[in-house]
């Protein structure tokens, strides 16, 4: 047995140039064939908004069966199976199909953006906060409003922040449904052998105020574990930053460079390189502050049930800590919207069944099962909704801080990549000691940058 | 009747004439045959000539055309289509695109990451292609030695190499855990702190380094251990004869010997590794910092995560390219070695 | 010969099975362990039971018994059609004389130095395009086209002794006949090492399938051990280190079992002859 290369005795001669020619002769006449699928190119992509002629309703009658693309927030399939079934009870005509497209609001979105012009584009999909403008500039959604007067979905009752986040040049894109927002966690047992008060701290000063306190008696380990990673960090830090006064971006008008907004990532490099009162998990802060290891943090409200679980010790939450010029929380988590290119019945029922999905009924149904928060305002003092509260009162804490809600600044979920952007500037503050002034500004240009390229051609 | 072909010797060129008397190196001499006139026979031949290659025609297509068809489908025509995306501003899900020529090639090659993640993919593909040899071949000379249980030993050092890339992934992560992992314990009892291997972008290189090391070593022994099976004993006896110790024979027969086989590992690891995507993806996604984004997983990402199309097919191509460069580099490295032995 | 016992030789290969083995031996325990256990320091190395609840949550939140039977089908039936794929290729190319045979074994090997990562896209879209989202034959036949086995047979075909097919052939045997009579019990040590390695590769397949299939009737094992991961709760390592376990135990199974042929065909791409 003599070991040899594969390739080496392939073409005993070697590769010659008459194997290199007849390789491209051979490659060339498949070049004939490559001409036919994908986009249809041109100069000028148009808008989306003219793109889209208004659709009368009043003589459609909904198709029979519609497909519904969800990941379950919140380990919700049997959740949203008894929804599914409830529908189906009222409407007899109309079968929902639903369909796990995914783990997570960016599989769902690589799949729906794949799909597109073809035959298994849904009939309602998730999108998220940072991917449904993304929807709506390739045109694979339809506007909601005349749908929803048409069906008098009243979405006067949903919570106006929530809704408000779907809506760009006066229509609205998505409805609210698995809708999450960070809440601050707490180990009581820590906070009492500090000797610190059984709440959060209003704001970040008397955080900083408390934070030597909470190190005495944890050896010395910095008290808050927070997170990092695209989706998050630059996600839960708009409470910071927006408490000071910045702003990722006004509108279409990057604000990374102002002062404020400086003077923000400063704070949060400052709070973990310097006063130590922060660290940075390796891989889930969540799971970290339940096995104890950090005395507070920042987690999304869906991560409740799972902190309760791993915790051997009494969780307390709060609200996120105000700073200077007010208190501020983002909103995270999905939507659902109506793809475009379906037919209008299909729409309809589609419209229907989002309609029975995200009710008052159904909204608190849907809470209740997974952490998330409801989206009507009719719901958040419901009889399903009290019954919660006094079974897991950290829960209120939720509900209660959607008054400092505050919709995303557009750099961050509709520019293309703007999330990737400012997590990789917020990961050099974190982790590498980055001043804000270094690293800012090479965000504010790589967005700039993609929103030339990857929005305004479509708009 | 009998059928014609016989098998070829090895590389002997198939392009010959059309038909002809005597063009055909492969027919089985008619001798049985008592045709006397020469002319007459000439023709009957190339009729039959003319035959069989129609129907020999029909064999090929029949045998080799559906692979043959399905690689045209699924590898060279997607492949164009590729080259094509490249110069498009399309966004994936979108039925229109822009042509913008090679505006993806320069914005790619201008971009401040790419720097960054030419360098992972640098370090990433040498340290797994050449500590992967090297403690390959370690792994192959232990396993070459008279011990016993060295069978199931090899087994076991084989076996992460069948397991799916992500479950891999999915379980050193847990393994890496910086709290809750083994290594963080290991290195805690004898009073070492555990890396920041998911918060130091270098850390997380050398962790998905080392997961990619751990299923993909075992492989790589193997190949070896076949390779030294087969280094004849007398060779190694006349060595030992002529007085030369263990490091010298293994610096001057061994190794020398073993040069094939170092070839198709090379090749064959780092066609794998710049193509290695399980791993990361279940692990790091990249991160922190683009400090595990290796070229694969940038055309991944701007292809699928941020539904660049235009831009990832322009990486994509970019990446076939080197790939077509390093291993036309490495075969007329080897062909000389060849040749030389 | 006396030789001493080789101690540091032992030693190294118990370090080299343990850093084999230890990971997954830490997979196992932790797929027994409570959220509680998981999270508790100093580690607890071992479970306080073993009673599978993680099992049971993993099955409950996905349903493993369809991913079972989906990685199943495709991995036979794509390993099984690309094996015959290969030896009708090989045989073509080494048997069958044609002009231009050398421009189709071009084709067949230059398409080895393609990556399947960089034709994604059109693929995809190609897929989509012929319906075939959400089935077998959309997982399996892009991935179909069978390069390096059928390089394997062809290497294989070279080294058979020609005078029995010689005599096949005047004997009257057709091509077809020459190829399942002859050629194919002739080549079956090698037919097994390939369709073993086809197996494993399909089974482990991930990139492809993700893309293809968004339905949790048809996923296959790999793709279906990430809907575990909860993206927006908190790491359940119990659970997860469960369907992992789940994902790697049968193709273990199946390596231990069939661990020589296996090895023949994993070294077969390097050693010829």
């Amino acid at each position: 047995m003599t070991p040899r290369f594969d390739l080496s005795n392939a073409f005993p001669n070697g590769v010659t140039r008459r194997n290199v020619l007849a390789f491209g002769a051979a490659l060339s006449g498949t070049a004939l064939l490559a001409a036919c699928a994908g986009p249809s190119v041109g100069g000028d992509v148009g808008s989306a908004a003219s793109a889209t002629p208004a659709q009368d309703w009043t003589n459609i009658k909904p198709a029979s069966s519609i497909t519904w693309w969800t990941n379950h927030p919140g380990n919700s399939m049997a959740t949203e199976q008894t929804i599914i079934d409830g529908f189906q009870a009222a409407n007899p005509g109309i079968v929902v199909n639903m369909v796990t497209a995914g783990a997570n609001y960016d599989e769902i979105a690589q799949k729906f953006q794949a799909a597109s012009g073809t035959d298994s584009v849904p009939d309602l999909v998730g999108a998220s906060d940072v991917w449904w403008f993304r929807y709506m500039i390739n045109e694979q959604i339809i506007p909601l409003d005349d749908l929803a007067a048409h069906l008098n979905a009243n979405t006067d009752d949903f919570n106006s922040t929530l809704y408000g986040d779907y809506e760009y040049n006066g229509s609205h894109w998505a409805m609210p449904y698995a809708r999450s927002t960070p809440l601050f966690y707490y180990n009581k047992s820590l906070w009492s052998a500090a000797g610190l008060p059984d709440r959060a701290p209003a704001t970040w000063d008397e955080f900083d105020e408390w934070a030597p306190r909470l190190s005495a008696v944890m050896n010395g380990a910095a008290p808050l574990g927070i997170g990092k990673g695209t989706s998050w960090a630059a996600w839960w830090f708009c409470n910071i930053m927006w408490g000071k006064g910045g702003a990722y971006s006004s509108d279409w008008t990057m604000k990374l460079d102002q002062p404020e907004t400086l003077e923000a990532g400063e704070y949060l490099r400052a709070m973990i390189n310097e006063k130590k009162s922060a660290t940075v998990s390796a891989t889930d802060s969540a799971a970290d502050f339940g096995a104890g290891l950090s005395a507070c943090t920042v987690a999304s409200t869906g991560a409740l049930t799972g902190i309760l679980k791993s915790s051997t010790f009494d969780v307390g939450t709060g609200f996120l800590p105000a700073g200077p010029k007010g208190a501020f929380t983002p909103t995270g988590g999905t939507g659902m919207a109506i793809p475009a290119g379906k037919t209008p019945e299909q729409q309809l029922a589609a419209g229907m069944f989002l309609k029975y999905l995200t009710d008052a009924e159904q909204t608190a149904t849907f809470s209740a099962a997974t952490g998330y928060m409801p989206v009507r305002t009719s719901a958040m003092e419901g009889a399903t909704m009290s019954a919660i509260y006094t079974q897991k009162p950290q829960f209120r804490t939720a509900v209660d801080q959607l008054k400092n809600a505050r919709s995303q600044d557009w750099a961050r979920s509709f520019v293309p990549s703007g999330d990737k952007y400012l997590t990789t500037a917020l990961e050099q503050i974190m982790l590498q000691n980055s001043a804000a002034s270094d690293v800012f500004p090479k965000a504010s240009a790589d967005i700039t940058t993609s929103y030339e390229q990857n929005v305004v051609p479509y708009l | 009747m009998t059928s014609t072909a016989t098998r070829p010797a090895a590389g002997e060129t198939s392009g010959q004439a059309e038909t002809g008397p005597g063009a055909r190196p492969g027919t089985v001499p008619p001798a049985k045959r008592n045709v006397p006139d020469p002319a007459e026979r000439a023709r009957a031949r190339k009729l039959q000539s003319r035959r069989t290659q129609a129907r020999n025609w029909l064999l090929f297509v029949l045998l080799a055309g559906p692979n043959i068809a399905l690689l045209i489908a699924f590898t060279y025509k997607p492949l164009l289509q590729s080259f094509y995306y490249s110069t498009l501003q399309w966004n994936i899900g979108s039925q229109r695109a822009i042509n913008v020529g090679f505006r993806n090639y320069t914005d790619w090659l201008t971009d401040s990451t790419t720097p960054q993640v030419i360098g992972v993919t640098v370090v990433f593909t040498l340290a797994t292609v050449g500590g992967g040899m090297v403690i390959g071949l370690g792994l192959a000379l232990l396993l070459n030695q008279k011990l016993k249980l060295r069978g199931p030993a090899r087994t076991i050092i084989v076996a992460p190499y069948v397991l799916s890339g992500v479950a891999v992934g999915l379980l050193w992560l847990f393994v890496f855990d910086p709290n809750f992992g083994i290594v963080a314990a290991v290195l805690g009892a004898i009073g070492l702190p555990s890396p920041a291997w998911y918060n130091d972008p270098q850390w997380a290189l050398v962790m998905v380094i080392i997961v990619q090391l751990w299923k993909n070593v075992g492989y790589i022994a193997l190949i070896y251990l076949a390779g030294l099976q087969a280094i004849q004993a007398d060779v190694l006896e006349a060595a030992a004869l002529d007085g030369a110790g263990p490091v010298r024979t293994f610096r001057r027969i061994i190794l020398p010997l073993l040069g094939p086989t170092s070839f198709f590992l090379s090749v064959t690891t780092l066609l794998s590794s710049l193509q290695s995507f399980d791993i990361i993806q279940a692990m790091t996604k990249g991160g922190p910092l683009e400090g595990t984004t290796t070229m694969m997983y940038e055309i991944y990402r701007e292809g699928f995560v941020a539904g660049r199309a235009g831009y990832s097919s322009a990486v994509a191509t970019i990446l076939f390219v080197v790939l077509i460069i390093v291993t036309l580099v490495q075969l007329r490295f080897v062909e000389r070695k060849v040749h030389y032995s | 010969m006396m030789r001493r016992f080789p101690i540091g030789g032992y030693i190294a290969l118990l370090v080299a099975v343990a850093a084999m083995v230890l990971p997954l031996v830490w997979m196992l325990l932790a797929s027994f362990k409570g959220q509680t256990e998981i999270y508790s320091l100093p580690i607890q190395w071992l479970p306080s039971s073993f009673a599978p609840t993680n099992y049971s949550d993993a099955l409950g939140v996905v349903p493993f018994g369809a991913f079972f039977v989906n990685s199943a089908i495709t991995t036979v039936v794509g390993a099984g059609i690309k094996i015959i794929l290969g030896l009708m290729t090989a045989y073509a190319l080494v048997f069958i004389e044609v002009p231009f045979k050398k421009v189709f074994f071009a084709i067949v090997i230059f398409a080895l130095l393609v990556p399947q990562q960089i034709v994604i896209i059109p693929n995809y879209t190609l897929v989509a395009s012929l319906g075939w989202l959400n089935t077998y034959q959309g997982i399996i036949v892009p991935g179909l086209a069978s390069a390096f086995g059928t390089f394997l047979f062809r290497q294989h075909f070279l080294s058979l002794p020609p005078s029995v097919l010689e005599a096949a052939a005047l004997d009257g045997a057709g091509h077809l006949r020459r190829l399942w009579a002859f050629v194919v019990p002739m080549s079956t040590p090698t037919i097994a090492a390939v369709a073993l390695v086809s197996v494993v590769t399909e089974w482990n397949e991930y990139l492809w399938p993700l893309l293809v299939v968004d339905r949790p009737n048809m996923m296959t094992l790999p793709i279906g051990l990430t809907l575990l991961q909860n993206t927006d709760g908190i790491t359940n390592w119990g659970v997860l280190m469960a369907g992992t376990v789940l994902v790697t135990l049968p193709i273990l199974i199946v390596f231990f079992v069939m661990q020589r042929k296996i090895v023949a065909g994993l070294t077969a791409g390097a050693v010829t002859g």
